[in-house]
């Protein structure tokens, strides 16, 4: 199935089933088939196996970074005895981004399944489940998921009288956007500050509790069940072909019907706009598209044709995909406003470990806001380009990146919006 | 043996080191904040940049790949790495600020954003004068700032703790207080709060910051934003002479700087020593610095008509000198202490031995319990190893008051301890004694003995003193008497003033100079009343005596004790010491 038949596509991370989030109804359709094959036939499928299917169907972590999910897996070393953990990220705080909320409310069960299954290719017998702490209710949900499930036996000792066991636990993040990024997760888990950890070493070799941990995203766990049933070779053949599989394309912005959608990789972003979401609102021109949440550089509406929602596509546009949180802008925005709201996030999130972050941040935003006020002059504009050079690529983790990315393209791309908003100002000479 | 490349200088390493710390071992200089040896590493200052590259391996050839001048082919990171957390691998090529226009500027734009929201109030800040981020600022920083918006405001003046005082807004987050308190003193009293711009180090809400070791922390802040509040806005750093020195409040006798001026001390702070203390020390310790500046006791003082008077040194002597003789030598009682250095314990013991009384006693001063298993121990005084070693006499608290009271003694020798304050004995069972007391400050016991000779502290002449170890260690002059002299004696350490005030300076004064002389001179000028062969021109002659005439000295000297920091007794085989 490719992106171009995408009228045609069918939903399987939310597919269109009544009550799907219930257990019975997902068991009904085939729930928890894959973890029964793998759990009977053992010998068949050694986590080996099930590690290597999992990297020749090309999946690719969802949370933004776009990294092998089975090349992943195998960077765990081989079991010692000691415990080992997952730890699934569903903190989901970039601004733009809300696709694991509809598996929470809509499918957690393979999200459950596609953990477990990850938990036994691994040799793991803890799954942390973190989720951030806004969504209380989808908390709540996941938590009656992961009740259910031990009620019937998928997780705790002896899944379905196998020798393997699994433990799943919902943690509950604090409102840090911070913790979405790996290493601060493990830190906020072990109930620490939540500060980005110095790699190396890597999450594989010391993660929780010093431990070989693997973080994997809410969305990348939930596609593992269908690789599973269905084989590499078929989960290969969705979407495009360096970036394959489903995604949930979170829409949301100026078009008339915002919200999350199934389709194959590699949809044309015009598709998406015009079809899926049924177009902008008022029949406006699309000005900008922020393709997968607020941190990735903003693309041109006029530079859309034929630009397609898989990182190469991407990449050659001069974005990224992301999490594929996408935000449509009409023509009637104001750039200068959009990015100062951008810049005030990160600003307000830089958890003020590394130095550039944490006082880079505030200063682009206090220029932005000098800007927005009709203060600023042509000089700040290449201020806020040398700062984005000072930060990008000298901090920890990569939130000082997400900061400077959005204000290095939003000022290089929309210029004259912010040109013509700055202050004339005539400078002598000497 | 592996090698690194270093500004295009080949260096040999051995077993894994950081970057960082190999560039410091090797005395290159690199710019950083948060990295301290001793804590962990959490690269959060972003100031210790580097570009780094290694060569790259061809393992079909299992060799290095060349390029066309047989040079080998490098790959650099494409990153700006930090040092500090960098581990250093074989053929790796490093360039600093020296070579690299890429780290000058990296270093200098970490700079820049770490200034935009400091106060920049070094005129009225107490670390100015030693404070990293000014001296990095002057040498690698922008010259001007382009930050033209209101500062972050933040807590001024929170007092964290009993000695600790926080000012948030001068704070760089480099955490190393938070990492002091977590993995050195371990009491996990501070953390970090609030999030980006708005952090800084706190307690927990109602909490006080009352780690025994708190002050370490404004040490090794590398800002003023934590001061010490004893300290706080008493001296600035280049109007102090610095003297290395020992903590003489403790057993542990841990590695300290005296900081003097005008003949005051004004703080101390630790000295690093491996074998001992490594960079930190008590609290306690710290406020030693008073009792070299406050009640001390100057001029000698004579008991007449049970009235004390102040007394002309000569006067002091002849009263002594005349009691001696009018009793034998059987009827003194010799009470040495382990809070004197074992010089002046020496000259004690061997000026009345070669008078008659061979006996002289201390009692040590040892709470089991008060310690605990980092630098503070149970043994209060500095020196007890020393005393037995010197082979005085052990006894505790009730054998020595008996000794005390008895009949059999006329006349008590004390030298420095207090023995009423301690409660060995009540000031009248010693006051209807006749007692001579050798000490530094007015106390209990010096109230009520007939003859009180002033002896100098650790902090104005040269004593050494055996730690719980075993480790012997020495004290320098740190201020003057009024019978030294800064400028005359080579062995006395200089401030800035020192080196560079002219005669028009008048910024020393004789008020705090103390009247009075080494124990040990004391003694020698009362064996020149009695005619006894005993003559020692300075504190190195009685050292070289014991070290001549006791096992356990053999082979120290204070040259030794000065390169080796210290001698371990019990394993006089000379350490290998790496001074970081």
């Amino acid at each position: 199935m490719s992106a171009i038949d995408w009228k045609s596509y069918t939903p399987i991370l939310i597919p269109n089933i009544k009550d799907y989030h219930k257990i019975d109804v997902y068991e009904k359709h085939g729930g928890y088939g894959g973890l029964k094959k793998i759990l009977k036939d053992q010998t068949e499928f050694t986590p080996e196996k099930v590690t290597n299917t999992v990297k020749d169907s090309g999946l690719r972590g969802r949370g933004g970074a776009g990294f092998n999910t089975g090349l992943k897996w195998s960077f765990m070393p081989k079991p010692d005895g000691g415990p080992r953990y997952i730890a699934a990220n569903g903190d989901e705080s970039e601004p733009g981004t809300f696709k694991d909320r509809v598996i929470f409310e809509y499918n957690p069960h393979s999200f459950i399944e596609g953990a477990i299954i990850g938990a036994y290719a691994m040799s793991i017998t803890t799954v942390y489940v973190y989720i951030r702490g806004e969504y209380r209710s989808w908390i709540n949900m996941m938590q009656k998921a992961v009740d259910d499930a031990y009620e019937k036996g998928y997780l705790g000792k002896n899944i379905l009288g196998s020798e393997f066991s699994v433990d799943m636990v919902v943690h509950s993040g604090a409102g840090a956007y911070i913790c979405g990024e790996e290493s601060s997760l493990m830190e906020s888990l072990e109930g620490k500050r939540g500060y980005p950890r110095v790699k190396p070493p890597f999450p594989a070799q010391k993660g929780l509790w010093g431990r070989p941990t693997t973080i994997n995203n809410i969305e990348t766990f939930a596609n593992v069940p269908h690789i599973i049933n269905n084989g590499s070779e078929w989960y290969k053949g969705i979407g495009a072909s360096t970036h394959a599989g489903p995604l949930l394309y979170g829409i949301s912005g100026h078009v008339n019907r915002p919200g999350v959608y199934e389709y194959p990789s590699g949809m044309l972003i015009t598709d998406l706009i015009h079809g899926a979401a049924q177009g902008v609102r008022g029949g406006k021109k699309v000005k900008a598209v922020i393709p997968g949440g607020s941190s990735t550089p903003p693309l041109r509406g006029d530079s859309l044709e034929g630009v397609r929602m898989d990182s190469d596509s991407l990449r050659e546009a001069g974005s990224m995909l992301g999490t594929g949180g996408m935000c449509i802008l009409d023509e009637d925005t104001d750039m200068v406003d959009f990015l100062w709201r951008v810049s005030h996030f990160y600003h307000h999130e830089s958890c003020g470990q590394c130095t550039p972050c944490r006082e880079g941040t505030g200063w682009l935003e206090k220029t932005l806001l000098k800007i927005k006020r009709g203060d600023g002059t042509v000089r700040d504009l290449d201020l806020l380009l040398d700062l984005c050079s000072q930060m990008e690529g000298r901090t920890i983790c990569a939130l000082a990146d997400a900061a400077a990315w959005p204000v290095r393209y939003t000022v290089t791309r929309f210029r004259e919006d912010f040109e013509a908003r700055v202050k004339k100002t005539v400078y002598a000479l000497a | 043996m592996a090698e690194i490349f270093i500004d295009n200088k080949r260096f040999e390493f051995e077993g894994p080191t950081k970057v960082l710390q190999f560039i410091l071992d090797n005395g290159l200089e690199l710019p950083f904040f948060c990295y301290h040896p001793s804590l962990s590493i959490p690269a959060n200052c972003r100031k210790c940049f580097v570009e780094a590259g290694q060569p790259v391996f061809n393992r079909e050839t299992n060799s290095f790949e060349l390029d066309e001048n047989g040079e080998r082919v490098i790959r650099f990171f494409p990153k700006l790495m930090t040092a500090c957390s960098l581990d250093a691998t074989d053929g790796m090529v490093i360039k600093t600020h020296v070579t690299s226009e890429l780290v000058r500027r990296g270093q200098k734009d970490t700079l820049e954003l770490i200034l935009i929201n400091h106060p920049l109030d070094c005129p009225i800040c107490d670390q100015a004068g030693e404070c990293p981020l000014q001296i990095q600022t002057y040498k690698y920083g922008p010259e001007g700032s382009r930050f033209e918006h209101k500062k972050v405001h933040k807590p001024k003046r929170i007092q964290l703790g009993p000695r600790v005082v926080l000012d948030a807004e001068r704070c760089i987050n480099c955490t190393r207080c938070v990492r002091f308190t977590d993995e050195i003193s371990k009491s996990k009293q501070l953390t970090i709060v609030q999030r980006g711009d708005n952090n800084y180090p706190v307690t927990a809400p109602g909490l006080e910051f009352d780690d025994p070791y708190s002050v370490n922390t404004v040490d090794i802040c590398p800002v003023g934003a934590l001061t010490s509040s004893d300290f706080r806005f008493k001296a600035r750093v280049w109007e102090m002479s610095q003297t290395p020195s020992i903590d003489i409040t403790n057993g542990k006798g841990c590695s300290i700087d005296i900081w003097t001026r005008d003949n005051l001390v004004m703080r101390i702070t630790p000295r690093y020593n491996p074998h001992i203390n490594d960079y930190w020390m008590p609290d306690a310790g710290r406020e030693a610095y008073k009792i070299y500046n406050e009640n001390r006791i100057s001029r000698p003082e004579v008991n007449v008509d049970n009235q004390k008077i102040k007394s002309s040194w000569n006067n002091a002597l002849l009263t002594t000198s005349e009691k001696i003789q009018s009793i034998q030598p059987n009827e003194i009682l010799v009470v040495g202490s382990a809070y004197a250095s074992v010089e002046d314990n020496f000259a004690l013991a061997k000026f009345f031995g070669q008078l008659g009384q061979e006996k002289a006693v201390f009692a040590p001063n040892i709470i089991e319990g008060s310690g605990d298993d980092f630098l503070i121990s149970d043994d209060l005084a500095p020196n007890t190893s020393g005393c037995e070693f010197l082979g005085i006499d052990q006894l505790d608290k009730e054998k020595l008051a008996a000794e005390i009271t008895s009949d059999q003694y006329k006349l008590i020798v004390i030298l420095h301890e207090d023995v009423v304050g301690r409660q060995i004995v009540t000031a009248d069972q010693l006051a209807s004694k006749f007692s001579i007391y050798l000490g530094t400050n007015k106390n209990q016991t010096s109230a009520v003995s007939n003859v009180v000779i002033p002896v100098t502290t650790a902090a104005e002449h040269f004593v050494s003193y055996v730690n719980v170890q075993g480790r012997i260690q020495r004290t320098i002059p740190a201020k003057e008497t009024l019978y030294t002299n800064r400028r005359l004696d080579l062995e006395m350490s200089m401030g800035r003033l020192d080196h560079f005030g002219t005669q028009f300076d008048n910024w020393v004064t004789d008020k705090n100079k103390i009247d009075c002389i080494p124990a040990w001179e004391f003694l020698v000028r009362l064996a020149h009343e009695l005619n006894i062969d005993f003559k020692f021109n300075s504190a190195r002659e009685v050292f070289q005596e014991i070290v001549a005439g006791t096992d356990h000295f053999s082979d120290v000297s204070y040259e030794r004790i000065d390169s080796e920091l210290g001698v371990d007794l019990a394993n006089k085989q000379k350490e290998e010491l790496n001074l970081a």
